[in-house]
């Protein structure tokens, strides 16, 4: 086969551009660690997300010192959770997967970008250097409403940053004389151990517990109000835990009323 | 001056015609898709709702890239293969049997996405007729059935054809026992050969999961497994788009520009390369999907960057043959010899245009296939842009620069308004430098391909350079321009047709490459052995994918129910109730 | 005539295409060209184009394509 002489030269440099580019991606993989989304998941079949694990409800959740994982279902035409709250400097590794159609799930502007497919994890490590917010979008297209298809990636300072949960009840309604117990559980999510203070409030009456939780465990704590100095009718109570607030209100009531109430629920 | 092809070859030249017809209705319907896109996703001029824009979009891409191309590419091989072996197909009434189904496929598939439209779709197969699913039809998003089954005939349509010119073929062959495969028949069937290879994908994808999936005849299917089904045939599919537009540079350029093709040999290589490399590759358009090893993935990466090479063999084949030809024509100097080419012609400068915004949009397909750079555009706007210089250009403004060509010699009329003709390639060429470039620019600041609305709630794009609005504008002008370059081509198409008391100026004889067949090894002409490696290469690319993907969640999935496209949202809201029901109790 | 009108389009439309990739490509280098200064500048090279394109030559006229 007859090549011409500048023919053969023009091959010679698209083959040394070609392995050019191969290498210098081969240098991103191994030099740079970009590692591609992979198959190392376990599948999960979409309706049971629910009782999954993992993914029954879709959270944050710290899995190591500097390591959170993040569990997200995207679904038409939303994500859950929403928005994703994570701190800042640390290494989240989103885990996806979709209820429903094949979605997107991408952070403009950024590399955070896989599809999700159901019965399929999409998984991917990132961090985010700085606090701020960042748009999260579906860019496949996954039915009539793909285009109001969003959520949210909150990023906070790792100071800021906690996953403590309060919860917090009293009875609905309580009798003249009886005690008003309110029963506040604050839940550390962080493997560190969380102290602090827990602040509550019913009518007039205040308190205030210090509260070491250990790392992913839950404390409770029971504060305890006399109803008669509160006196008949409604009263507000608030519990607070850092920058969580819990509110709700217990009604004294009479004795006659009560009849009356308890006649009307049965 | 030789006869011309309508009247040496009259029967072919009518079966080249209607699919020229087919392909040019569907350009002007599909161009007609496209400005309303430009003018809806950047909310320059809205006037559809949103829901409709998927209707629209879906229609942009099936009938552009489906049917405008393949439809043209039908046409142009059977001139192809008519001409270059001087003898038409064996049995005329199978010509017209393939087409006949590619049209009637094409038709199916049309009335199933223009349903979109109506306020109550009827009921067709047992589902509302839609086809909301764009022409990638990722499962578990359900289409009506019919659309699947049009989609089918057509592809179907299309293998016959291939058949038809391989028996076309080996009939020449006994006829002519011993002489090389003439060049343009050559490229007709090894573009055939990785169309059979490459479909088979997606035949299997419909026929044997989607289709029986949507008339509820099985349950469920392997979301994973369907998709990348589809992108086993989708990326060989870019090249069956672009392939067209090799043979008529190959082929016709070198001849405008007043020369004669360089090397025969190498324009047979490269095409053997397309048949090798185009298959084993698809992967490369699921780098993001979880449930493929990254090893597959890298597979995928490495053939790609080495399909960059018939493209480069192709560069210098054909500007070297522009070169000789303004040379015969008093070019003289080391750059000077680009005046002497004839760019009064609009044949030749659509070409050659075409195939510069090749060379661009190429690299950007670098960035495409480098797979840790991937995550940077993966399904943003860079990829449309990307899509737009390729098939968008360099397939169709050369289609279009070939019709003005080949269309006199088909109808034996004259071009009508060749000045007009030339001002509509000039403004393809400008139309989609300004769309694209605001298509990679908005695609880097993260904006997303395939959307009614790209604006959200949340957040706003961080434009470094210019203005959101400014990059939309300027989407907006580029669309608009080609829009009015498409309607101008059609015009001048449909006043050629008609313009009957004429006499063309075209000469139709291809003369041979300076570098003969002669020079090129027989080997090359083993198209068997060629197809064997191909295959060989796309079990080794394909088969432990594909394997892996089967044993994670098993052939046909874990219950994956379909979701209907539906003009409500309706559906939608109900399973978002009982999700939410779910997570309650 | 300095040059044919068909080569005189095309000029028109290369350096339109240049001026808008161009563009990009300083932008990365920071250097940032408003939108209406672009037009300006487009319209400019136009009409130069134009006016070197139909200006009367000197010599005898050659040979236009």
């Amino acid at each position: 086969m007859r090549i011409h002489q500048y023919e053969k030269i023009w091959i010679a440099g698209a083959m040394i551009l070609i392995v050019g580019f191969i290498v210098t991606i081969t240098y991103g993989s191994v030099g740079l660690g970009i590692t591609m989304i992979g198959d190392e998941e376990e599948t999960i079949a979409p309706d049971e997300l629910n009782d999954d694990e993992q993914f029954g409800e879709p959270r944050v959740e710290q899995v190591g010192e500097n390591e959170y994982a993040a569990y997200v279902v995207a679904q038409t035409f939303i994500f859950q959770p929403d928005p994703i709250e994570i701190p800042a400097n640390n290494e989240i590794t989103f885990y996806v997967t979709s209820r429903d159609v094949i979605h997107g799930f991408y952070v403009p502007g950024t590399n955070i970008n896989a599809m999700a497919i159901p019965g399929q994890v999409a998984e991917l490590t990132v961090e985010f250097d700085e606090p701020g917010e960042h748009g999260l979008i579906c860019h496949e297209y996954c039915g009539s409403g793909h285009h109001t298809m969003e959520g949210l990636i909150v990023v906070q300072s790792e100071d800021e940053f906690d996953l403590t949960e309060l919860s917090a009840e009293t009875p609905d309604t309580v009798a003249p004389g009886e005690q008003i117990q309110l029963n506040a559980t604050v839940e550390n999510g962080q493997l560190e151990p969380l102290e602090t203070t827990v602040n509550a409030e019913i009518g007039d009456q205040t308190f205030q517990q210090d509260l070491t939780v250990d790392g992913k465990s839950t404390q409770n704590v029971t504060f305890t109000a006399d109803s008669t100095q509160l006196g008949v009718g409604e009263h507000d109570w608030t519990v607070t835990v850092d920058d969580y607030e819990e509110t709700g209100t217990v009604e004294v009531v009479s004795n006659e009323t009560d009849e009356q109430a308890g006649g009307d629920e049965s | 001056m030789t006869a011309l092809f309508v009247d040496e070859y009259p029967a072919e030249a009518r079966l080249v015609k209607a699919a020229f017809l087919s392909s040019f209705i569907a350009f002007g319907i599909g161009a007609l898709f496209g400005i309303i896109q430009a003018l809806h996703r950047t909310d320059i001029f809205r006037f559809i709702d949103s829901i409709k824009y998927y209707t629209v979009l879906t229609g942009h891409g099936v009938f552009l890239v489906i049917a405008f191309t393949i439809f043209f590419l039908v046409g142009l091989y059977q001139w192809a293969v008519t001409d270059s072996l001087e003898r038409g197909p064996v049995d005329i009434r199978f010509t017209w049997f393939w087409y006949g189904l590619m049209a009637i496929g094409s038709f199916l598939a049309a009335i199933s996405i223009l349903a979109g439209f109506l306020e109550q779709p009827p009921m067709v197969l047992g589902a509302e007729l839609r086809a909301n699913v764009l022409f990638t039809f990722y499962a578990p998003l359900e289409a009506n059935p019919l659309y699947y089954i049009g989609l089918a005939l057509f592809l179907v349509g299309t293998w016959l054809a291939g058949i038809d010119w391989f028996r076309t073929w080996w009939a020449w062959r006994d006829e002519n026992p011993g002489e090389r495969i003439p060049l343009r028949t050559f490229m007709v069937l090894t573009t055939m050969m990785m169309f059979f290879l490459g479909s088979v994908g997606v035949i299997v994808s419909i026929l044997v999961f989607i289709l029986p999936w949507s008339l509820e005849i099985t349950e469920s299917l392997n979301p994973l497994l369907t998709r990348t089904l589809f992108w086993f045939f989708g990326h060989m599919i870019v090249y069956f788009w672009l392939l067209p537009a090799y043979l008529l540079w190959y082929s016709v350029l070198p001849k405008l520009s007043g020369g004669r093709l360089f090397s025969d040999p190498l324009a047979r290589v490269v095409f053997i390369l397309f048949v090798l490399l185009s298959t084993p590759v698809g992967i490369h358009h699921q780098y993001m999907d979880p449930g493929i090893a990254e090893g597959f993935k890298f597979i995928a990466m490495t053939n790609t960057m080495f399909l960059l090479l018939p493209s480069f063999l192709t560069a210098f084949t054909v500007v070297a043959s522009m070169e000789h030809g303004a040379r015969q024509r008093g070019g003289e100097g080391r750059f000077n010899w680009l005046q002497a080419l004839p760019w009064r012609n609009p044949a030749f400068t659509g070409m050659a245009l075409a195939g510069l915004v090749f060379a661009f949009g190429g690299f950007t397909g670098i960035v495409n296939a480098g797979m840790n750079i991937n995550y940077l555009v993966h399904n943003a706007l860079w990829i449309p842009g990307h899509i737009h210089a390729q098939v968008g250009t360099a397939t169709a403004l050369t289609l279009m620069a070939g019709s003005y060509w080949l269309v006199p010699q088909l109808t034996g009329n004259r071009l009508v308004g060749r000045q007009v003709a030339l001002f509509q390639v000039v403004l393809w060429f400008v139309g989609i430098v300004f769309m694209t470039n605001s298509m990679f620019r908005a695609g880097l600041v993260g904006v997303p391909r395939r959307t009614a609305e790209p604006q959200y709630q949340g957040f706003e794009y961080d434009v470094p350079v210019g203005s959101m609005g400014e990059l939309n504008a300027q989407l907006a002008l580029g669309g608009t321009l080609l829009f009015i370059s498409a309607m101008l081509f059609l015009v001048l198409m449909l006043l050629t047709v008609f313009n009957n008391d004429s006499e063309p100026i075209v000469d139709g004889t291809l003369p041979p490459a300076l570098s003969g067949p002669e020079d090129s090894p027989q080997v090359l002409d083993n198209l068997r052995l060629w197809f064997g490696i191909a295959f060989a290469l796309v079990v080794l690319a394909y088969a432990l994918p594909l394997a892996g993907i089967v044993a994670q969640s098993g052939l046909f999935g874990q219950d994956i129910p379909p979701f209907p496209v539906s003009s409500e949202a309706v559906m939608y809201l109900e399973f978002g109730l009982d999700y939410v029901g779910a997570l309650v109790t | 005539m300095h040059t044919s009108p068909a080569k005189l389009l095309i000029l028109i439309a290369l350096s339109l295409v240049i001026l808008v990739e161009g563009r990009t490509v300083l932008a990365f280098f920071g250097i940032n060209i408003p939108p209406l200064e672009t037009a300006l500048i487009g319209l400019v090279i136009i009409a130069t184009l134009v006016i070197w394109a139909i200006r009367p030559l000197r010599g005898s006229p050659t040979k236009s394509e």
